[in-house]
This record gives C-alpha cells, sequence and structure tokens, in this order.
C-alpha cells in the first residue's frame, strides 16, 4: 500500500461548510485524506464594525458591537462600556456591577453550551447538541426577561446596565445554575468514557504552551495547554475578586483537553453566579451619564476574559461625542491564525475537530 | 508590578528610546521612533524583569496629519500591560514587521496594511484578506476615505 501513488490536489473547505461555523474558507491541499497544507481565508462576513462605529455616538455603538460577537454579545457591551468608563472616569454604581457579572457569566455559560453542542456534533455525536441547546433556553428565557432580547441584548451600557432584573428573575436564575452544574456532570457521563469520542479526541491537535504564547493564544486554548492566564485574575475588571471561584488548568493541549476545560469553566461560572445574587443589594443601577455625552480626550486599549479568550477594544476619544477609533479585538482571530501551524499533517476529520475545538466564530474574525 | 514602578523602569533603562505619552488612559503608553520598533520590541520581549511574551492587538490610527500603529503587550508571566506607540508620516507610511518576535503580529500587519495603506517591512504574506481580492478603491479605514452609497450621520 505504502507505495500506491498519490497525487496532491486542492479541495475548498466551504465557505459554507457547516463545521466552519459561520463562513470561513479553508483551501486545502490534500494527499489522499491527509492534510499537507491549510490556507484560511477570511473576509466573507466583514461589516466595517470598526468603520461604522466612528460614526456613532458612544451609546449608539453598542447595540453596533452587539453583531461584532453575537454568541456573548454580554462582553461586547461591556468591554466597551468599560473602556469609555476608563477614558471619562464614570463610577459604576455596586448593584451594576453585581448584574453585569451575572449577566456576563451566564453568556460564558451559554457559549460554552454551544461550544459543547457544536463540537460533539462535528465529531460525530449528535445528542450533546440537543441537550446543550435545551440547558441554553434556560438561559435566552432569563436575558429575554431582563432586556426583552435572546442574541443581542444592548443591556450594558456606559456607567451601568439598561434595566432592573425583574422579580421573578432571582428565585428562575438560581434553579438555572443550580441545573446547569447538576447537567454538566451528566454531559460528563455522557462523553467521557465513550471509546470513539476518546479516540477522535486524545491526543488530537495538540498544541503546547511556547507555541500557543507565540501565536497570541488565549481563554480556555491557552489554559488547556498548561499556561495558567486568565483576565479575571491577572488583569483585573469589575469585582471578580469578590468570589470564591477556581480558574481550571490542563497540560495536553489536545482537543480533549479544550472540551473538558469548558465544561468545567461552566461548573465555575455557575458558583460565580449563585454568589453573586447572594451578594447583590438593592441600589441604582445606571450612574448619571448623557446619551451625548463626551469622555476626555485619550486612548486606553480594555480587554476582558471572554469565553473565546481575550476581548478587547483600542479606543480613542477626541473629546467629542462619537469616537476617533475603535478597533475590536477578538479572541477567534489569532486562534484561526494558528490553525494552520497545527493542522497540517492531520487527517480532514481531524482538521474538523481541531477546528470545532477552537470554538472560532467568524463573524468576530471579519468585523 | 504596578503602573508607577512600571514607568519609573522604562524609563531608567529604556529612557533613549521610549518616550512617555499621557494621552493612555488606564495602561502606560510610550511612544518609539519607527527605526527603533524592532530593536526595542525584541529588548522588551527578553528583558528579564518585563517578559513582553504576548501581544494582544495592533491598531492603526489616522489621525489626518500622521498615521500611528499602536501595539498592546502584556506578559502573562509578569502580569503587566503596556502599549507603545509608533507614528509615521501620511505621506508613504512604512513600518517594519515585529512577527519575528511575536508570530502572532502576521495577521494584524496584513489588516493595518490592507484597510489604512501602512507599508509593512520584512511581511512574508501581504495579500487581501477582509476585502475582496480585486478591491482597489482605496484604504477605507482612512478618515477621507467614504463609500459611494455610505450617509454621514448628521451632526446632533
Amino acid at each position: 500500500m505504502s507505495n500506491l501513488r498519490t497525487e496532491e490536489f486542492d479541495i475548498n473547505m466551504g465557505p459554507h461548510h457547516p463545521s466552519t461555523h459561520g463562513v470561513c474558507r479553508l483551501l486545502l491541499t490534500m494527499d489522499g485524506e491527509k492534510v499537507v497544507k491549510v490556507v484560511p481565508y477570511i473576509g466573507y462576513l466583514h461589516r466595517a464594525i470598526e468603520k461604522i462605529c466612528e460614526n456613532r455616538t458612544y451609546a449608539m455603538c453598542i447595540p453596533i458591537l452587539d453583531r461584532f460577537e453575537y454568541v456573548t454579545a454580554m462582553s461586547c457591551n461591556y468591554v466597551f462600556s468599560l473602556a469609555a468608563e476608563r477614558l471619562s472616569g464614570i463610577e459604576v454604581p455596586e448593584r451594576a456591577e453585581y448584574l453585569r457579572v451575572i449577566m456576563l457569566e451566564l453568556n460564558r455559560i451559554a457559549s460554552h453550551l454551544i461550544f459543547f453542542g457544536t463540537t460533539a456534533m462535528d465529531i460525530g455525536a449528535l445528542t450533546p447538541f440537543l441537550y446543550a441547546l435545551r440547558e441554553r433556553e434556560y438561559i435566552m428565557d432569563l436575558f429575554e426577561m431582563t432586556c426583552g432580547q435572546r442574541l443581542t441584548y444592548n443591556y450594558i451600557r456606559v456607567g451601568g446596565v439598561s434595566k432592573d432584573i425583574p422579580n421573578e428573575f432571582t428565585p428562575k436564575c438560581r434553579e438555572t445554575v443550580a441545573t446547569i452544574s447538576d447537567k454538566v456532570e451528566e454531559y460528563k457521563r455522557l462523553l467521557n468514557g465513550n471509546p470513539i469520542w476518546k479516540m477522535r479526541t486524545i491526543g488530537v491537535g495538540k498544541l503546547d504552551a511556547d507555541l500557543a504564547l507565540a501565536y497570541g493564544v488565549s481563554g480556555p486554548i491557552l489554559r488547556a495547554s498548561g499556561v495558567d492566564y486568565d483576565l479575571r485574575r491577572d488583569d483585573p475588571y469589575s469585582i471578580y475578586d469578590r468570589f470564591d471561584y477556581n480558574i481550571p488548568i490542563y497540560q495536553n493541549g489536545d482537543v480533549y483537553d479544550r472540551y473538558m476545560i469548558r465544561l468545567d469553566e461552566i461548573q465555575e461560572s455557575c458558583k460565580i453566579v449563585a454568589q453573586a445574587l447572594d451578594q447583590i443589594e438593592d441600589g441604582p443601577i445606571r450612574a448619571k451619564v448623557s446619551p451625548n455625552f463626551k469622555p476626555a480626550a485619550g486612548e486606553t486599549y480594555t480587554r476582558i476574559e471572554n469565553s473565546r479568550g481575550e476581548m478587547g477594544v483600542y479606543l480613542v476619544s477626541d473629546g467629542t461625542k462619537k469616537p476617533f477609533r475603535v478597533k475590536a479585538r477578538g479572541g477567534s482571530y489569532p486562534h484561526l491564525q494558528l490553525l494552520p501551524e497545527i493542522a497540517t499533517n492531520c487527517m480532514i476529520a481531524d482538521l474538523v475537530a481541531i477546528f470545532a475545538s477552537f470554538d472560532v466564530i467568524l463573524p468576530e474574525v471579519d468585523r | 508590578m504596578n503602573n508607577e514602578e512600571l514607568k519609573a523602569y522604562i524609563e531608567s533603562h529604556y529612557g533613549s528610546q521610549l518616550t512617555y505619552n499621557e494621552a493612555g488612559k488606564y495602561d502606560l503608553l510610550f511612544e518609539v521612533d519607527a527605526s527603533n520598533l524592532v530593536t526595542v520590541c525584541e529588548k522588551l520581549k527578553n528583558d528579564s524583569e518585563l517578559l513582553f511574551d504576548y501581544f494582544c492587538n495592533l491598531s492603526g490610527a489616522d489621525t489626518t496629519e500622521r498615521f500611528e500603529a499602536i501595539y498592546n503587550l502584556a506578559s502573562t508571566k509578569k502580569k503587566i500591560r503596556l502599549d507603545i506607540k509608533v507614528i509615521l508620516p501620511h505621506e508613504n507610511p512604512v513600518v517594519n514587521s515585529v512577527q519575528t518576535i511575536w508570530p502572532a503580529a502576521n495577521w494584524y500587519e496584513r489588516e493595518m496594511w490592507e484597510l489604512y495603506g501602512i507599508h509593512i517591512n520584512n511581511h512574508d504574506n501581504l495579500t487581501r484578506f477582509l476585502l475582496h481580492d480585486e478591491w482597489d478603491e482605496g484604504f477605507p479605514m482612512r478618515k477621507d476615505w467614504d463609500a459611494p452609497d455610505f450617509i454621514r450621520f448628521p451632526d446632533l
């Protein structure tokens, strides 16, 4: 068999391939089923978000940036608001900080549930997708109850949040995080012992810590490679120092570890939400900020820990009511850039598993 | 290391190449000459007190009189952050690539070249990827560029 003559050929995976989670084209050079070369082509979803933001007031930028990374739109709202607050020195009321943390962590759980479902589906197991979306629906209900939206919230505003939570939110939220924390154990029982799942994930797409750092990899993928770096603790923002939670670390950096670390993070986020619900007190939810507010001239690069890694906004204000420059940095951008480094010389089925384990979302890459 | 200590350290060790800029509001911002960029970045990465091993972001900016390139760096070991700004002329802006120091810079530089028209020296793959391949209508992130069907939002 080994001296069978094979000929390399090019094949387009995408732009509309189901496993690319958006619109991304991978130009593959194949030798049989082996991938010899991968070249990612992006830009199919480029909407010029940064240019549009330069022509809007700060309040109008937030719903635009919702579309930057729509799976965790709360983070997009938050990172932009935080940058504007840092420029203008606005103090956010205590209750608003708690509401923000609750929403950010619920959104992280929802995003990791999507990851869990779609990764399992890409690798060939359909059931986890149905389970994950069922649990995610509870979180969507909570968001809908609070701000009326299920995907693009426009909830976190400069100076606070747009609305207070309704009375029925707190008991329902407690119940939801308790349920999801239990369900994660069920997910682990469902997949972790499955020999097919193990063969498809353990040792596949290994990423070592040095390569990950060199390529600017962040978030769960970096921590799955053994680098202990979480911006909630290492570049502190908001009130995360008031909660007791762990930051899971895995060492192997393969698809299996990247999957395990996200399931663990769901449980840690559940802990944070439960503690925040215990600690939250009544009070104002928004500082007094004019809709046409003008931050002081200056610039800042603000970053937070999103479910897909570091999410940052480079914001320049020239003292007028429109931002002078908004640059949105998403976690998926460097992850997709890294893909050719670790996907070369793997099988095409493993390429799908690696791509899925990176949890790349293309609107965040293209902006 | 907090911001004051970091500022004192950089001013004592890199004072000849990096000048402090007070426009940076939360993290420290330093300016560097375009000709010194690569050597300074290399030192910042290998300095055992700083270890800027993590490349967060690179953004271009157009002030209509000049171009700016802003490098946001972080250290995962020392838990510190630093911004570096390079000021470029509005005519023929050129900056050297830092991808030999941080391979992550590759796509960010490519994007800056594509959207701002800032040329990158020693870059291995300067090709379009956000805009379509046949794009020849200038550099869309420049302040003097407007799309033909774009309606500017009125001043409130």
